[in-house]
């Protein structure tokens, strides 16, 4: 959290003429995810599917004058660097640990229970999407478009209707268990040392790179 | 005896979110799909419709909820919509109107499918425009506002034409099977 | 004179919408820490049974536990007193971690956060389930797991009355009996739903037949099990023929 508001702070207050504020809230990142070891393929794949939308707005300003030229600008770096450090950190913290933290945040606990409700349904849905691949391959390994395509759409039909009464299921089990309509946050994450070193630091790195960026 | 209010009240709750987060789910998993297969996610707006399902069957605030946190959530788990550029926001405010819209104009006001749906889309694309140009003001961006909203509009025809197709299929088949979920007077029994 | 029972159900009736009679007046009742098996071939009304002592099914009859009768007023309070454990753990489990499954309980209770996850520990180790799986999300433990998971899930409560759906459905030979093991030691009176016939042998010391919605024997499992004409006529073994 530290970490990441630091480097939006940052990146707000970095100016892109001369570059080397934005070169350096770069090189923080490629660090953060270097000392992460996230892989090289996943970052770049992501990052690819990034720059095609911050691409066309950024070759589109070229056409302009002056100062659209450096609204694009401004625009195609700052996206690049936001983007980069949510890729980091998706990349490096599990979903449910994200929920987790907002039980530090005054978020509305109705808000992350929907949150963890919808992660434990995508987790389901999965599970019974593999299975029914499986079970299609295995039935049908070299069948047609046509066939592939119809197999899709009936099993998304099925799974539909098997969320749909699944969630009655869940529904009695909250109810069994006491749930009375009144939702409550998730229980905060304790925070150790390390995250908070880590965290500290990065923020705070990025937060003198864009501080000093601005008024230097 | 009568039901007592509370009991009724919180199980509806409880199968209400519960049955959110799974067309949620869908929400975030079908875009992943249409991704893989390279049909694009703007043309068919693949996350729009669990979500337009979900507002016509739970209620206003749990739909402008599941309408807001989808994107998001999307966008940490998979990286898409982004947050940077700012198309998960615009579209957490689109599927907040489409769902809410449709939600109170199904549930709340008993108005007909084939009227709630197309104003639900009409309420999408009235907000994305709003919020366009608010974000252009903010962004100091003197051109190009309205131009995104007609793109963004026209290349989605697909994608609507499809939720004008699906959707009430979706919700009718959805209802007989589960006829509790059809909208009801105050005094009916459940 | 003895003892009130805990658990008590008289005339229990119920049919689904359009349906045949799924109970036909169930009368039947339970002690405290006492076992009882409820025995029935498919289709039996056994899961009915344990739906309508919960009040998820509204049947015609009485439902008692520990005094408090079922009402639609008293819904929540026979709820606490009686924990369901579906046949299905990943109905059960709807939390993306574990932790927060077992913790959903004492918190909708009005826990802290603190006193809820201390709850979730004890249940655990219970269960026999690793603390290290309490960080982990649903899908990434074992159906054995899973299913330890969702019975702490209601231990949690710390119910009078376990009611289990099917528990020994998906698990090996080793992981029904740990899971023997575990029923065994616990407190609680005991209300097992299953086709197994070994299982429920370990496991309690009475049983229920259901046999198309009526209850057809109420004896120590014992002596039931003994009368292999009996068992086949109630559908609980096939016949020598088909063996």
């Amino acid at each position: 959290m530290v970490a990441i508001t630091g480097f939006l702070l940052a990146v707000f207050l970095a100016p892109t003429r001369p570059l080397w504020p934005a070169g350096a809230l770069c090189l923080l990142v490629v660090c953060a995810a270097t000392l992460g070891r996230l892989p090289a393929k996943m970052m770049c794949r992501r990052m690819l599917s990034i720059s095609l939308m911050v691409g066309l707005p950024f070759a589109l300003s070229r056409l302009g004058g002056e100062e659209t030229r450096a609204a694009g600008e401004t625009f195609a770096v700052k996206s690049w660097l936001v983007a980069g450090a949510f890729v980091v950190l998706m990349a490096s913290t599990r979903a449910v640990t994200l929920l987790e933290i907002t039980g530090h945040l005054p978020v509305l606990s109705g808000f992350s229970q929907l949150g963890g409700f919808i992660l434990r349904g995508a987790d389901l849905l999965a599970e019974e999407v593999t299975h029914t691949n499986r079970a299609w391959a295995l039935r049908a390994p070299a069948s047609a478009i046509r066939i592939r395509l119809s197999a899709l759409a009936w099993a998304s039909v099925s799974l539909v209707t098997r969320a749909t009464v699944r969630s009655e299921r869940v529904g009695a089990a909250m109810a069994l268990r006491g749930f009375d309509g009144r939702f409550f946050a998730p229980p905060a994450r304790r925070l150790v040392v390390c995250d908070l070193l880590w965290g500290g630091a990065f923020g705070l790195a990025a937060l003198a790179i864009g501080i000093v960026g601005r008024w230097a | 005896m009568t039901m007592s209010r509370r009991g009724p009240d919180a199980l509806s709750r409880a199968r209400e979110f519960s049955l959110a987060g799974l067309l949620g789910a869908l929400g975030l998993m079908l875009p992943v799909g249409f991704h893989a297969l390279g049909w694009g996610g703007k043309v068919f707006l693949p996350m729009h419709l669990p979500i337009v399902v979900a507002g016509f069957l739970v209620s206003p605030a749990t739909a402008i909820s599941l309408g807001v946190a989808v994107p998001f959530l999307s966008s940490v788990l998979t990286g898409m919509p982004p947050l940077a550029p700012p198309i998960a926001p615009l579209m957490a405010l689109e599927l907040a109107a489409k769902a809410g819209t449709a939600s109170l104009l199904y549930r709340s006001l008993r108005a007909p499918m084939c009227l709630a749906l197309p104003l639900a889309i009409v309420a999408d694309w009235a907000v994305l425009a709003l919020a366009v140009s608010l974000a252009a003001g903010f962004f100091a961006i003197k051109t190009g506002a309205f131009h995104y909203v007609l793109v963004a509009t026209v290349v989605s025809v697909p994608g609507t034409m499809l939720q004008l197709v699906t959707v009430p299929l979706a919700v009718l088949a959805i209802e007989r099977r589960m006829p509790r979920l059809r909208p009801r007077t105050k005094n009916a029994p459940e | 004179m003895g003892v009130a029972p805990l658990l008590l159900v008289e005339e229990l009736s119920y049919a689904y919408p359009g349906g045949e009679p799924a109970l036909r007046h169930v009368t039947f009742s339970a002690g405290a820490g006492e076992r009882v098996a409820l025995l029935g071939a498919n289709g039996a009304g056994k899961s009915t049974l344990l739906w309508c002592l919960v009040g998820v099914l509204q049947a015609e009859g009485r439902v008692a536990v520990a005094g408090v009768e079922l009402t639609p007023a008293t819904q929540p309070e026979v709820r606490r007193r009686i924990g369901l454990a579906f046949s299905e753990p990943d109905d059960q489990l709807f939390m993306p971690m574990v932790a927060q499954d077992l913790a959903f309980g004492p918190r909708a209770a009005g826990d802290s956060p603190q006193q809820a996850e201390l709850k979730a520990r004890i249940a655990a180790r219970q269960v026999g389930l690793e603390e290290v799986l309490l960080r982990r999300a649903p899908h990434e433990l074992s159906s054995g797991e899973r299913r330890r998971a969702a019975l702490a899930a209601v231990l949690t409560l710390q119910p009078q009355v376990l009611a289990l759906d099917e528990p020994i459905n998906s698990l090996d030979a080793p992981g029904r009996a740990a899971l023997a093991e575990t029923l065994v030691g616990l407190p609680s009176a005991q209300l097992v739903a299953t086709h197994d016939l070994d299982f429920a042998h370990r496991v309690c010391s009475r049983a229920l037949v259901l046999v198309r919605g009526a209850l057809v024997a109420d004896e120590a499992i014992e002596a039931l099990l003994k009368d292999e004409e009996r068992l086949v006529a109630y559908g609980l073994l096939a016949p020598v023929r088909d063996r």
